[in-house]
């Protein structure tokens, strides 16, 4: 009975972080449980939805988008409720989220005015103080959430504009684009983080888990609340 | 064939070839002679075959408060104080077919709103989405959704007629002559002669409604009382709302640009920091892959 394929060991890193996190599994510690990556890709999901969905209504230039889903009346009859499933699940992910996001204080101020997240997209800022999520992080969480009411409430004008007088309307289309466009600039660069530029962080969103190295380089304090270890040098 | 299409929703260029030369047409409305017979109202509903509309009573002779998905063609009445006397005044409230039409400014879907090269503008109602844009880009509150069919609908100036040299419905219907349909500068020219006509006969302040806000419309109406359009529930200057075209003349491309210049932002970010990671290998990380 000599099989070919050992029998595989059990991943026990992947087993705790079906419900535990920010727990050391041998090598690794679990970032995000199964219920914060599902809450986390249904957010994605729909947001890719409205994005496919609305980018052909938005401007000819994408046109091509809408064959993706039967044509451009399909587009407009499947975009406001994916909006409204978009919203849906961002207020999930905001209340489940909400209590690691609150900045402490003077944060924004040292991302935004004095330069933070600049010196960070730079890779010279020192993260070794940085707990589970940095800055960057929080406001982008913030910002995530701030932009799903906007695009709700200017989409919900635009979705029943017999309801509102013209202005109105006419200022929901501009609302709703600038939130759009500043929201997809957002997730260009979330994306870009999340794969490319850093490493070991996709892993985050689908095994669960990043590796100790990861953890020390990018989010010092939380590593040490994590693994009880003290502070180097 | 169809005509040739000066304008069209949503295109990324313009689609004019200029093969052909068109004169640009015009409807002629006379208020000062209109009897309110509605003979044009009934025109317009069997030559375009849209079913009877429940009439609504609001106290006056009005067929219904307003246009309608299914009824493109409202003799307005108001009634106003006039040095002392009544003024009954009566409009045909129509699409006004504008040469810079707000509606086509507004639309997103390609193609679903066309301005032919004789300036008529049309809905294409298969390439409509029902997204309700062009009621926001409209200054004369002219197109309707229609819940059943889920499409916009308004005036054709009978575009079907006009290709093949009639005229529009109402206009053939018309037992007083205060309709006409012509060429639009012969339009023009019947409408100020008409306008100097009632300015020898009291009616100092007449004039003829070409609104330039929205570069003049092919439908010319002349006023009695042409320092108040207003009486006659048309807009003393109506233009393309500001707003509709900072969204689709400057938000849509530089917003579209940016979204672009972002990824494009960070491949050059890449090239220039590349990866950030943990550097040395004294850890233990055996499952983090190799890069």
């Amino acid at each position: 009975m000599s099989s070919a394929n050992p029998p595989r060991p059990i991943d026990r890193a992947v087993i705790a972080a079906q419900s535990r996190e920010d727990v050391v599994v041998g090598n690794e510690i679990v970032r995000h449980n199964r219920a914060s990556r599902l809450i986390h890709w249904t957010v994605s999901v729909t947001f890719f939805l409205c994005l496919f969905t609305g980018m052909p209504i938005w401007t000819p230039v994408f046109g091509w988008m809408a064959s993706l889903f039967g044509g451009l009346t399909v587009c407009r009859v499947i975009h406001p409720w994916a909006g409204l499933a978009f919203f849906l699940s961002t207020i999930v992910m905001f209340v489940a989220w909400l209590g690691d996001m609150h900045l402490a204080p003077g944060e924004r101020r040292e991302w935004v005015s004095e330069g933070r997240a600049m010196r960070y997209m730079r890779y010279e800022t020192d993260d070794s103080d940085v707990g589970k999520y940095n800055g960057g992080q929080k406001l982008q969480f913030w910002l995530v959430c701030l932009a799903a009411l906007g695009l709700l409430l200017s989409g919900l004008l635009m979705w029943f504009p017999e309801l509102f007088p013209a202005i109105l309307r006419q200022l929901a289309y501009i609302i709703h684009d600038v939130t759009f466009i500043l929201f997809a600039i957002l997730i260009v660069f979330h994306i870009y983080l999340g794969t490319a530029a850093e490493p070991g962080t996709f892993g985050s969103m689908t095994r669960g888990t990043v590796t100790k190295a990861w953890a020390r380089l990018h989010h010092g304090r939380w590593y040490r609340d994590v693994t009880g270890e003290e502070r180097e040098r | 064939m169809s005509l040739e299409i000066r304008r069209s929703s949503a295109a990324v260029l313009g689609s004019l070839s200029g093969m052909r030369k068109l004169p640009t047409v015009s409807k002629y409305i006379d208020t000062t002679t209109c009897i309110g017979c509605k003979a044009c109202e009934v025109a317009c509903q069997e030559w375009n075959d849209l079913p009877v509309v429940a009439t609504k009573q609001e106290g006056s002779y009005q067929t219904l408060p307003t246009l309608h998905a299914q009824y493109w063609n409202l003799i307005k009445f108001s009634e106003r104080d006039v040095d002392g006397g009544i003024a009954w005044l009566m409009r045909k409230d129509q699409c006004m077919h504008c040469d810079e039409p707000g509606c086509l400014a507004a639309c997103p879907a390609p193609g679903a709103i066309v301005q032919y090269a004789n300036g008529i503008v049309d809905v294409n109602a298969d390439r409509c989405i029902g997204c309700g844009y062009c009621e926001t880009g409209c200054p004369f509150d002219v197109p309707r959704f229609h819940k059943t069919t889920g499409k916009m609908a308004k005036c054709t100036l009978c575009v079907d007629r006009v290709e093949v040299g009639l005229e529009p419905a109402c206009i053939k219907a018309c037992p007083t002559g205060c309709l006409h349909f012509g060429t639009k500068d012969d339009m023009v020219a019947l409408g100020m002669l008409r306008v100097d006509q009632l300015k020898a006969n009291g009616f100092a302040q007449a004039s003829l409604y070409d609104p330039k806000g929205v570069g003049g419309t092919s439908v010319v109406t002349v006023l009695a009382h042409g320092d108040h359009p207003d009486w006659y529930g048309l807009p003393a200057d109506p233009h393309v709302p500001i707003l509709v075209k900072f969204w689709k003349s400057v938000l849509r491309p530089l917003g579209a640009a940016a979204i672009f210049g972002a990824v494009i932002g960070a491949f050059a970010h890449f090239t220039k920091y590349g990866r950030k990671e943990a550097a040395g290998t004294d850890d233990d990380d055996t499952n983090l892959p190799t890069v």
